[in-house]
C-alpha cells in the first residue's frame, strides 16, 4: 500500500484497482468460508479457511490498513492454521465427519438459522451503510499506519494491552495444567540409565542364541546355548516343553549320505 | 514521528486489580519453586491474602469518582459495589476451594494431563494430593472480573471478559471424580464461550461503526468505543441506528451468555453438573456478579439511551430465561442441575432489576447479585459435604431420608432452599422485592407479574427437596453427610448469616447500594 | 542526474509506468532463476573442493551449465503420483511453495534510483510501510507447501517430514520474527528501503562524554539479533545441520520423497529461492543493503553507492552469505530433532526477548531527556549487579572424572565382560592374503595403505 493509494482510500474513493480486486477477491472469500463448511475432509476444510483468511488480510491492506492485513496473514494463517493443521494431520486422512445426528434435524436447523442470521446482518449492515462515507481514516492513518495502532495501543488502550499478558499468562498454566504430565524419579529411565541397566551383571546384553543354535538339533523346542555351553531360557516359544534330545533322537538317521 | 506518552493512571484506583494480578503472577511462580508439600498451605495463604488487600484497597477507595487509564476504566459507586461484593465471594469460594479435609487431597485432581482411567489416574484419584494451579487460576478469574466491572470501553471490557473466562474454562476441567463429566463440561464452556466472545466482537464492531463521526474522547471525528463516544453517539448519530441495533443485541448476547440467560443459558446445567464443586460455586455467585455489573454498566451507560429500543426484547429474554429456569427446574433428578436451573431462573430476576434503567433498579440488581451470592455458594458448600464413597452424591433420590440422618445439615439446606423460592425472612425475599419492586416502577409490569408466576413454578422442585430429605426413610443408599473441614465450615456460616442477615435486617446494605448506584458520566 | 544519488523513500514507489513494473518483475523472475541455477553449481562446486573432488566439471565452461541441463532434463522425467495421494492437494503444493518464494522477493531493495529508459525510478519493485513483514508472511505461507506435500502424498515419510518441518518452521519463525523487532525498533521503519537507507550513515553515541560514531551496519550494531537471525535463517530455509523435514537416513527424501519431475523441481526451486531470500533479507536488513561497503564507500564522495554500482555490492554480499550457507552444510553434521526444537525455544527465543528488553532500556536511556548523573546511575548499577551475581554465583567444583581404567575398576563383578584396553587385533589372514596378491613386491608388509574410499556422493544431486 503507497501513500497515495493510502491517501485515495482515506478520501473514501475507490480505485478502480481497489474495485477490482475487491471483486475477485470477494467471492473467493464467501467460496472458502462455504467450501470450509462443505468439505468432507477436514484438510481441506482447513484449507479452504485459508483462503478465507488470505482473501480477508489482503481486504485489510486494500482499506489502509497494512499492518493488520500482514499481521492477519503471519499470525492467522500462518501460525494458527499451521497448529490446526498440524493436528488434522496426525487425525489421519481417512477420517471425514460422522454423518449420524444426534439431535433430529439440527442439521437443517443449523444451516436455516445460520443463512437467517446471515440474510438478516447482511441486508441490515446494507441498508444502514447504504450511502455512508468513510470517515476518520485520514486522521487515523496521518503518522503512517503502524504508528497510528501503536499510539492507540500506548495511549487509550494501553491498560487493555497490558492486561492481555494475564491472558497468555493463563493460556500458558492451562497448556501445563492440562497436557503436562509430571514424572516422578525413575518413572522414566534416560538413555544412559537404560544403557547401565543393560550392562548391569545379570542381565545379558547381546541378543541371545536362538533354539537349537549350539545343539545337536535344529529343533525349536531346543533351548540355545550361551557360549560357555550353559542353557538359557526365554529363547524358545512358551508352549513348547523344554528338553534335552535323548541319545536316540540325536543319533545320525542314515539319511544325509 | 510524533511523541505518544502515556495517559495519566491513577493507580490507587485501580490498586485491587494490580493486587490480584500480581498475587495471580507469584503464584504462579511458587507452583514452580515452592516444594509440593508446601505449595497448598501457601498457595492458599497468599490467595486469601491478597483476595483481603484487594478487599481493603477498595474500602480505601470507596468516595473515588474516577475514569482513568486513558478512559479505560472507569472507578465509581457501582464499580466499587461490584468489585467489592466480588472480592467478598471470592474469598468464601476460596474457602470452599481450598478444603482438604473432606476428601484425600481435596476436590481438586492431581494432574489433569492423566488419560482418564488409566492405573495412573486410579493411583491419583486416591492417592496424590490436588493441584495447587488452581489457585493462580482463580485469581486471574477475579482479576478479569474486577476488570470486567470496571471497564469503561467495550475493548477493555473484552480483554476482561476473556481474562475471566479462561481460567474458568480451565477450572472446569480439574474434578479430582467423574473426570470425563468434568473434562466434557470445560469443552463445552470453552467452545461456546468462545462462540459467545465472537458474538460481542462483532457486536463491538457494530457500535463502532455507528459511532463513526461521533468525536471520541481523545478529540479526533474517528469514533470510539468508550462509553461515553457511545452514548454520545446513541443520542445525535446521524449514522442509521440499525448498526446500534443489531450491536447491542450482538453484544447482548455475549454477556447474557455469561449471566447464563435463556436462550443463552444451554451450557449452564452440563458445566454446573460437571465442574468440581467449589468450582460451580465460584461460577454461580462471582461470575454472576460480574456478568450483570458488565451488563448493567452497559445498559445503562452506554445505551442507556436507547433504551426504549432494547427493553422489549430484553425483557422477552428475561421472561423466557424465568420460565424456562423455573420449568426445566422441576423435572431435574440432580442436584447439581437443579441449582443450575436455578441459576438460570435467577438470571431472569436479575435481568427484570438491570432492565429497570434507573437509580431503583440498578440498587436493587447490585443487592440481589450479592445475596443471591451468599445463597448460592453455601447451597454448594452442603452439595460438597453429602458424600459416599464415589464422591458426591448428587443424585436427588440419595438424599431422600437425609434429614433424619444429619438434621443440622438437612435444616441449613431447607433455609437455603427457602432462600432460593424467596420465602420472609430470608435474602431470596428481600433482594426479589426489591428487583420486583424496582421494575413495576419502571412500568415493566409484566415482567414482574412472570416473575412473580416462575417464582412460585421454581418454589416447587425446591420444596420437593425438603419433603423428600425430611419425610423419606433414609435407605441403604443414603450418603452420610460428612463433617465439614474449617473452611467448608466458614464458608457456609458466612453464606447461611449472610442469607439470614440480609432478610431480617437488609436495610444497611440496601442503603449501601442506593448510595452507590450512580454511574460517573 | 542528481536523483540519482538519491536513496528512495516510501514515496518513490507507486508511481512507475505499467511497462516498467511489467519489466521490473519480469526481471526479478529472470534474476531468481539466474540465481538459482548458479547458486546450485556454487553449491556443489564449493562442497566438493571442501572434500577435495573437483565438483561438476563436464558440461559447460568448467562445468558450469550443469545445474542448467539438470534443470531441463527434470521436467521431462516420467511423473509418479501415488494412488493414495490427494491429487489436488498433491499439485497444489508445489505451487505454494514456489509462488511464496517468489512473493518474497518483491520488496528487496537492490540499488538506489536509477534511470532506466529515461524513467526515474527506484531499483526494487515495490516497497511498503510493511515490507519486512510482507517477507514473513510470504515464509508463513511457504509452509503450507511443505506441509500439504507431506500430507498430500499419503505415505509415512513424507507425513512425518511435513510435520516435522511445520513444527520447524514455525518455531523459528517466531525467532526470526523476534530478531526483527530489534532492527525496527533501531531503524524506526519497516519497510526494507527505508531501513537500507538507515544503516547509511554511523550514528554518533555519546558515551561516558565521549563522541564516536557507531558504525551503520545493524549486524555490528545489533549483533545478537544478526547472530539470531543467521541461525534462525539456517533453520527456515531447511538447510544443514537443520534439514531434518528431509533426513535422508531418517525419512528417505522427507515431504518430497513422492514427488518427482515438475513438480520436484519446483520444491527444488523454492528451496534455493528461499535461501537467496533469506540472504537478500539479512543482507537488507543488516549488512547495509546494496550500499558498498565502509572503505569503498567513501571513495570519490560515495561514487560506488550512485546508479547501477550498488548491484555489486548487493549481488556480492549476498553471494558471501550463500557461501556461508554451503559451508554450513559441508561441515555440520545433522542436529537430532529434539535438540534442535529445544535450542529453538529455550535459547534462541529467550535471549532474543532479553535482547530486545535490553535494547529497549537502551534507547530509553539514549531518548529521555535524562541528564548524564542519572544515566550513568543506572549503568554503573546494572554494571554492579551484574559484577555482584557473578562474584556470588555459587560456584561448583566438579568432581574430577573418572579415567577409564578406574571406570572400568568400577564396575560390579559380573559386568559384561569388555576387551582389555591394549588389544592387539591380529591382522586377519584374508586381508593379508588380499594385499599380498595386490601388491606382490610388499608381500607381508601392513605398510600397504588402501586409499580407497568411497567418492563423496552429492545429495542433492538430480
Amino acid at each position: 500500500m503507497t501513500t497515495a493509494q493510502t491517501v485515495l482510500a482515506a478520501g473514501g474513493a475507490v480505485s478502480t484497482g481497489e474495485a477490482v480486486t475487491f471483486w475477485i477477491l470477494a467471492p473467493l472469500a464467501l467460496l472458502g468460508a462455504i467450501g470450509m463448511v462443505w468439505a468432507r475432509n477436514a484438510v481441506h476444510s482447513a484449507l479452504w479457511l485459508v483462503l478465507t483468511m488470505l482473501c480477508l488480510g489482503v481486504f485489510y491492506v486494500l482499506q489502509a490498513g497494512p499492518f493488520i492485513g500482514m499481521v492477519q496473514i503471519i499470525v492467522y494463517t500462518g501460525a494458527i492454521m499451521m497448529l490446526f493443521l498440524f493436528v488434522l494431520m496426525l487425525v489421519g486422512r481417512d477420517s471425514s465427519d460422522s454423518l449420524i445426528e444426534t439431535l433430529r434435524g439440527q442439521r437443517v436447523a443449523a444451516v436455516a438459522l445460520g443463512l437467517g442470521f446471515a440474510a438478516l446482518i447482511g441486508t441490515g449492515l446494507f441498508r444502514a451503510l447504504e450511502g455512508t462515507s468513510a470517515v476518520g481514516l485520514d486522521a487515523a492513518n496521518a503518522n503512517g499506519n503502524v504508528q497510528g495502532i501503536a499510539k492507540l495501543l500506548f495511549t487509550k488502550y494501553v491498560f487493555a494491552f497490558e492486561v492481555t499478558s494475564a491472558l497468555l499468562i493463563t493460556a500458558a498454566v492451562g497448556a501445563m495444567v492440562l497436557a503436562h504430565v509430571e514424572r516422578r524419579k525413575g518413572e522414566r529411565l534416560s538413555q544412559v540409565e537404560q544403557m547401565k541397566a543393560r550392562f548391569a551383571p545379570g542381565n545379558y546384553p547381546g541378543p541371545k542364541p536362538g533354539p537349537g543354535v549350539f545343539a545337536t538339533s535344529s529343533s525349536v523346542a531346543t533351548p540355545g546355548r550361551l557360549p560357555d555351553g550353559t542353557l538359557t531360557d526365554g529363547v524358545h516359544s512358551q508352549i513348547l516343553p523344554t528338553r534335552e534330545l535323548t541319545s536316540s533322537e540325536a543319533a545320525p538317521k542314515g539319511t544325509e549320505k | 514521528m510524533t511523541e505518544i506518552g502515556l495517559p495519566p493512571i491513577n493507580y490507587g484506583a485501580i490498586t485491587p486489580m494490580l493486587i490480584l494480578f500480581g498475587a495471580s503472577c507469584v503464584g504462579v511462580f511458587v507452583e514452580a519453586f515452592v516444594p509440593k508439600a508446601q505449595r497448598h498451605l501457601v498457595q492458599l495463604v497468599l490467595s486469601l491474602g491478597a483476595i483481603t488487600a484487594a478487599l481493603v484497597t477498595v474500602v480505601w477507595q470507596a468516595d473515588t469518582r474516577t475514569v482513568t487509564a486513558g478512559g479505560a476504566i472507569a472507578i465509581d459507586g457501582p464499580t466499587l459495589f461490584l468489585q467489592g461484593a466480588i472480592l467478598v465471594l471470592g474469598v468464601v469460594s476460596i474457602l470452599l476451594i481450598g478444603e482438604r479435609s473432606l476428601e484425600r487431597g481435596g476436590p481438586f485432581v492431581a494432574q489433569a494431563a492423566i488419560v482418564v482411567g488409566s492405573d495412573a489416574d486410579r493411583n491419583q484419584t486416591v492417592r496424590q494430593p490436588g493441584a495447587t494451579d488452581i489457585y493462580p487460576l482463580s485469581l486471574f478469574a477475579l482479576t478479569g472480573m474486577l476488570l470486567f466491572v470496571a471497564a469503561n470501553d467495550l475493548l477493555t471490557m473484552f480483554i476482561g471478559l476473556e481474562v475471566l473466562s479462561l481460567p474458568l474454562y480451565l477450572m472446569c476441567a480439574l474434578a479430582r471424580r467423574r473426570r470425563l463429566l468434568s473434562q466434557e463440561a470445560a469443552l463445552k464452556y470453552f467452545m461456546l464461550g468462545a462462540y459467545a466472545s465472537a458474538f460481542f466482537l462483532f457486536g463491538l464492531a457494530l457500535v463502532y461503526g455507528f459511532t463513526a463521526g461521533t468525536p471520541s474522547g481523545s478529540g479526533d471525528n474517528g469514533g470510539g468505543v468508550d462509553f461515553a463516544t457511545i452514548a454520545a453517539a446513541v443520542r445525535n448519530s446521524e449514522v442509521s441506528p440499525a448498526l446500534l441495533y443489531a450491536g447491542i443485541a450482538l453484544i447482548a448476547v455475549g454477556l447474557l451468555f455469561k449471566a447464563a440467560a435463556a436462550p443463552f443459558h444451554v451450557w449452564t446445567p452440563d458445566v454446573y453438573q460437571g465442574a468440581p464443586t467449589p468450582v460451580t460455586g465460584f461460577m454461580a455467585a462471582c461470575t454472576k456478579v460480574a456478568a450483570f455489573g458488565a451488563l448493567l454498566r452497559v445498559l445503562h451507560v452506554a445505551f442507556g439511551g436507547a433504551s426504549w429500543a432494547y427493553t422489549p426484547v430484553l425483557g422477552a429474554v428475561a421472561a423466557l430465561t424465568m420460565l424456562v429456569g423455573a420449568v426445566l427446574a422441576v423435572t431435574q433428578t440432580d442436584i447439581k442441575r437443579l441449582l443450575a436451573y436455578s441459576s438460570v431462573a435467577n438470571a431472569g430476576y436479575l435481568l427484570v432489576g438491570a432492565l429497570a434503567v434507573n437509580k431503583q433498579g440498578l440498587a436493587s440488581t447490585m443487592f440481589y447479585l450479592v445475596a443471591y451470592g451468599f445463597t448460592v455458594l453455601a447451597g454448594f458448600a452442603v452439595v460438597t459435604l453429602v458424600r459416599d464413597a464415589d464422591g458426591e452424591a448428587t443424585h436427588l433420590s440419595r438424599w431422600a431420608g437425609l434429614g433424619r440422618r444429619s438434621p443440622l445439615f438437612a435444616g441449613v439446606f431447607t433455609f437455603i432452599l427457602l432462600a432460593f423460592a424467596g420465602i420472609p425472612v430470608t435474602s431470596g425475599f428481600t433482594s426479589k422485592f426489591a428487583v420486583f419492586g424496582a421494575a413495576s416502577g419502571a412500568g415493566h409490569t409484566w415482567l414482574v407479574v412472570v416473575g412473580v408466576l416462575s417464582s412460585m413454578i421454581l418454589a416447587f422442585p425446591y420444596l420437593r427437596v425438603v419433603v423428600m430429605m425430611w419425610l423419606s426413610e433414609p435407605g441403604e443408599s443414603t450418603p452420610s453427610v460428612l463433617v465439614p473441614g474449617g473452611l467448608t465450615a466458614a464458608a457456609l456460616t458466612i453464606g447461611v448469616a449472610a442469607t439470614l442477615v440480609l432478610g431480617v435486617a437488609p436495610e444497611s446494605l440496601l442503603d449501601l447500594t442506593n448510595r452507590a448506584a450512580e454511574f460517573v458520566p | 542526474m542528481t536523483f540519482l544519488a538519491q536513496s528512495p523513500t516510501l514515496q518513490d514507489f507507486g508511481h512507475d509506468v505499467w511497462w516498467l513494473v511489467l519489466l521490473k518483475v519480469v526481471g526479478v523472475f529472470a534474476m531468481l532463476l539466474l540465481l538459482t541455477l548458479f547458486t546450485i553449481n556454487y553449491e556443489r562446486k564449493v562442497v566438493a573442493r571442501m572434500a577435495q573432488r573437483p565438483g561438476p566439471n563436464q558440461v559447460g565452461p568448467n562445468g558450469w551449465l550443469q545445474s542448467l541441463t539438470d534443470g531441463l532434463k527434470l521436467p521431462f522425467k516420467e511423473e509418479i503420483i501415488p494412488l493414495t495421494a490427494d491429487k489436488v492437494v498433491y499439485f497444489l503444493a508445489p505451487v505454494i511453495s514456489a509462488v511464496c518464494a517468489f512473493t518474497a522477493f518483491s520488496v528487496i531493495p537492490f540499488g538506489p534510483m536509477v534511470s532506466i529508459f529515461g524513467e526515474r525510478t527506484p531499483l526494487q519493485l515495490t516497497d511498503t510501510s510493511v515490507a519486512v513483514l510482507l517477507v514473513l508472511a510470504c515464509g508463513g505461507m511457504a509452509i503450507y507447501g511443505i506441509v500439504l506435500a507431506g500430507w498430500a502424498s499419503g505415505s509415512t515419510y513424507p507425513l512425518l517430514g511435513g510435520l516435522r518441518s511445520s513444527a520447524q518452521m514455525i518455531s523459528y519463525e517466531v525467532a526470526m520474527g523476534l530478531s526483527f523487532v530489534a532492527v525496527f525498533m533501531t531503524a524506526g521503519t519497516m519497510s526494507t528501503s527505508e531501513i537500507v537507507r538507515a544503516q547509511a550513515n554511523g550514528n554518533p553515541v555519546n558515551l561516558l562524554g565521549l563522541e564516536f560514531t557507531a558504525p551503520g551496519w545493524y549486524a555490528v550494531l545489533l549483533l545478537p539479533s544478526f547472530i539470531i537471525y543467521a541461525i534462525s535463517a539456517v533453520g527456515e530455509t531447511n538447510r544443514a545441520p537443520f534439514d531434518l523435514p528431509e533426513a535422508e537416513s531418517e525419512l528417505v527424501g522427507g515431504f518430497h520423497t513422492e514427488y518427482s519431475s515438475f513438480k520436484f523441481a519446483m520444491f527444488f526451486l523454492a528451496e534455493y529461492i528461499n535461501m537467496i531470500t533469506v540472504s537478500a533479507v539479512c543482507t537488507t536488513l543488516f549488512l547495509g543493503g546494496w550500499r558498498a561497503p565502509w572503505p569503498i564507500s567513501a571513495i570519490n564522495d560515495g561514487m560506488f553507492n550512485q546508479g547501477w554500482w550498488p548491484m555489486l555490492w548487493f549481488f556480492a554480499k549476498v553471494l558471501v552469505l550463500l557461501f556461508g550457507f554451503i559451508w554450513l552444510r559441508a561441515t555440520l553434521p545433522r542436529l537430532r530433532y529434539d535438540q534442535f526444537m529445544r535450542f529453538g525455544w529455550k535459547v534462541l527465543i529467550p535471549v532474543n526477548l532479553v535482547w530486545i528488553l535490553a535494547l529497549a532500556g537502551i534507547k530509553t536511556l539514549q531518548n529521555k531527556a535524562t541528564d548524564d548523573g542519572t544515566r550513568y546511575t543506572i549503568i554503573g548499577a546494572l554494571i554492579l549487579a551484574v559484577l555482584l551475581i557473578t562474584l556470588l554465583w555459587p560456584s561448583r567444583t566438579p568432581a574430577p572424572a573418572p579415567n577409564l581404567e578406574e571406570q572400568l575398576a568400577r564396575r560390579p563383578k559380573g559386568s559384561y565382560p569388555v576387551p582389555p584396553l591394549d588389544l592387539q587385533v591380529p591382522p586377519s589372514p584374508r586381508t593379508r592374503r588380499d594385499v599380498a596378491e595386490r601388491q606382490p613386491a610388499m608381500a607381508g608388509g601392513g605398510a600397504a595403505t588402501d586409499e580407497t574410499g568411497p567418492a563423496n556422493s552429492d545429495e542433492k544431486e538430480v
